[in-house]
């Protein structure tokens, strides 16, 4: 029990660092971007052929990966802001291209880290001391890194500007910036670190495969809004927090429904409608809640 | 008769050992596959019948946890680590992704990782030698890489105007590619000439297919799901073009092919399932070899050969196991 848990919270803090950029474009930018399937694969095959072909330093690879998904980032900002197609096909283009230019990186559609030095495997031996616990320690350091960086990074003029773009553009516009770019940065920033947590992903996984990204915006999208019906905060602070509780719980419910599933008939094929389930009864929590509230209210 | 004896020989053995393991606590089998697809059901169904045939009861001497990932990379390594967390005996991971998954989770471990339908299980990283075990820790399993070679060889048989050769496959599928790159090594060994056409999803299979028509003599189709799934288009495709079609999939032989290679997946369930069997029998996997399935089948249509104005030569006819004419499977009589 202890054991499946301690492996879920693997997963969902590595997988809730593409949920933390999937939660800049779909609640900061309000822009519904598809491109993530496609970079969460780029980031993969960027690390996994660097780091089998060349030989890299694994903590190099993620760092060339999170550039990788940047310029993809960039590619569907430009598509949508200076070629003006709409941002669920820019991200819907974005993501075909990837599957081709992914192919091209990798150059077969799976390739195996079994055998090679991931930093999964340094981590195993660098913390060696703390057991089996070592590697959710690390990733847990990482995720939490990450999710400090951003939230420091959004009391920055930049970030600032950012946030006030997803909420009032016109505002924004209004006081002299270019919104088209800060548009493409964040863009940028999302699709990188949906990068970085494909390329941790592969690295912890053992493998990276062409395949690997399908489902990325809608596990992303899970944890924003699971995450978000539970902490409802205004502050960037406790909504990064709440997407990476939202992964969290959504990873722990998919074993949880692998694990006792059978106990209410559940069958393997049941899982996507389960998890999609979810999904929809967190959507309505928050309005359920509200309605409730105001019923309880005198006139 | 021969054939016959040897199988009571390893019947008898298999049930002994079936025994003396009944007699302690109940083998926990983790069976896991990357997606609901007929072939790797019916190996998971291969799999499980091979062991009750040996004197494993379902639920008496062993106990299945079986799981399916869903096409989900991320799920397939979740129920890994689950089979871990329930400390499982053996697992047997079906197709690449789910078998890397596994011999990812259980690389700490002793447990044996038997693998099922890998088209080439080195480059997957699952082992290190596939004839030389010693190195390869608790890895064992089962490849079904079909004979690629004597596909592209027996297309050049069936005429010999065949010079160039459309094969569609989807390129996201490991198996396929690894198959398509033997093809073409095969057909510059014969002379022959492989012109590729790729489908990244069974909507583009027919477009795939018919952009080729006009540039081949015939078309082959080795074990990629993607495109076996969409078979009819091909099979519309080589009609209109008037021109043979291959395919390595027996089962796809009704579906209009005008023929096919290969074997029955619920054949290499079975194999798989005696090599779990040496494994419960004692064994290490670093003392199993890759088992390789053989057995390949050829089997024909003369009615679909028949609406494209093809002869099959007698050399051909003769070898073939299956035929099927005027809408009847008619099997090879046995001669002694």
């Amino acid at each position: 029990m202890a054991l499946i848990l301690m492996h879920a919270a693997e997963q969902g803090l590595l997988y809730g660092i593409a949920a933390l950029g999937v939660f800049i474009t779909y609640r900061i930018l309000n822009f519904p971007d598809l491109t993530v399937d496609g970079s969460f694969v780029t980031g993969a095959a960027i690390a996994s052929s660097l780091l089998v072909t060349y030989g890299l330093d694994p903590a190099i690879t993620l760092v060339i990966a999170f550039a990788a998904g940047a310029i993809a980032g960039t590619v569907t900002g430009l598509l949508n802001t200076r070629l003006g197609i709409t941002d669920l096909l820019a991200g819907v283009l974005s993501m075909i291209m990837l599957y081709s230019i992914n192919l091209r990186i990798m150059g077969r559609p799976n390739i195996s880290l079994l055998r090679a030095d991931t930093i999964i495997r340094i981590v195993q031996r660098g913390f060696h001391s703390l057991g089996i616990v070592g590697v959710l320690v690390f990733v847990a350091l990482v995720t939490i890194a990450i999710k400090v960086l951003l939230d420091l990074f959004f009391k920055t003029e930049i970030g600032l500007v950012l946030r006030a773009t997803g909420d009032n553009e016109r505002m924004v516009i209004a006081q002299g910036v270019n919104t088209k770019t800060t548009k493409v940065a964040g863009l940028a920033l999302s699709n990188g670190l949906v990068a970085l947590s494909g390329a941790l992903v592969a690295q912890y996984s053992g493998f990276a495969d062409v395949g690997m990204g399908v489902g990325t915006i809608v596990t992303g999208l899970a944890a924003v809004i699971i995450g978000g019906s539970l902490i409802r905060s205004r502050k960037v602070v406790w909504m990064t927090t709440s997407v990476l509780v939202g992964s969290l719980i959504y990873r722990i419910a998919v074993m949880f429904a692998l694990r006792y599933g059978y106990v209410i008939g559940f069958q393997a094929s049941d899982l996507k409608l389960v998890t999609s389930l979810l999904v929809i009864v967190a959507l309505v929590i928050p309005a359920f809640r509200a309605r409730m509230e105001r019923k309880v209210k005198p006139c | 008769m021969k054939k016959l004896l040897s199988v009571m020989v390893v019947g008898l053995i298999v049930l002994s050992i079936g025994t003396l393991v009944a007699a302690g606590d109940p083998i926990k089998i983790g069976i896991c596959q990357i997606v609901e697809h007929p072939a790797l059901d019916a190996v998971r169904q291969g799999v499980i019948d091979s062991l009750s045939a040996a004197g494993f009861s379902d639920g008496v001497d062993v106990i299945y946890l079986v799981a399916n990932a869903q096409g989900d990379m991320g799920t397939a390594l979740a129920i890994a680590q689950d089979f871990k967390a329930q400390n499982v005996d053996l697992v047997v991971a079906i197709a690449t992704p789910t078998a890397q998954a596994a011999v990812q989770v259980f690389s700490d471990t002793d447990t044996p990782v038997i693998f099922a339908a890998v088209t080439d299980p080195v480059a997957a990283g699952l082992v290190v030698d596939a004839d030389d075990p010693s190195g390869n820790g608790n890895v064992t399993g089962t490849s079904d890489r079909i004979p690629v070679a004597s596909d592209i060889a027996l297309l050049k048989e069936l005429s010999p105007d065949i010079t160039r050769i459309g094969i569609i496959y989807n390129p996201g599928e490991a198996n396929s590619v690894v198959l398509t790159d033997l093809a073409v090594a095969a057909a510059g060994d014969l002379g022959l000439t492989i012109i590729k056409a790729v489908a990244d999803n069974s909507a583009n299979v027919p477009i795939a297919a018919q952009s080729l028509s006009g540039r081949v003599d015939a078309f082959y189709v080795t074990t990629d799901n993607t495109v076996v799934s969409a078979i009819g288009s091909v099979v519309a495709a080589a009609e209109e073009a008037k021109i043979p079609f291959l395919v390595a999939d027996p089962t796809s032989l009704a579906s209009g092919v005008t023929l096919a290679t290969g074997f029955d997946y619920y054949q290499h369930g079975l194999l798989t399932g005696s090599v779990v069997q040496q494994v419960l029998a004692g064994k290490k996997p670093s003392e199993i070899p890759v088992t390789y399935q053989s057995g390949g089948q050829i089997v024909l249509n003369l009615d679909a050969a028949e609406k494209i104005g093809l002869v099959f030569p007698q050399t051909i006819i003769a070898k073939a196991d299956k035929i099927l004419l005027g809408g009847i499977e008619w099997e090879k009589a046995e001669t002694k």
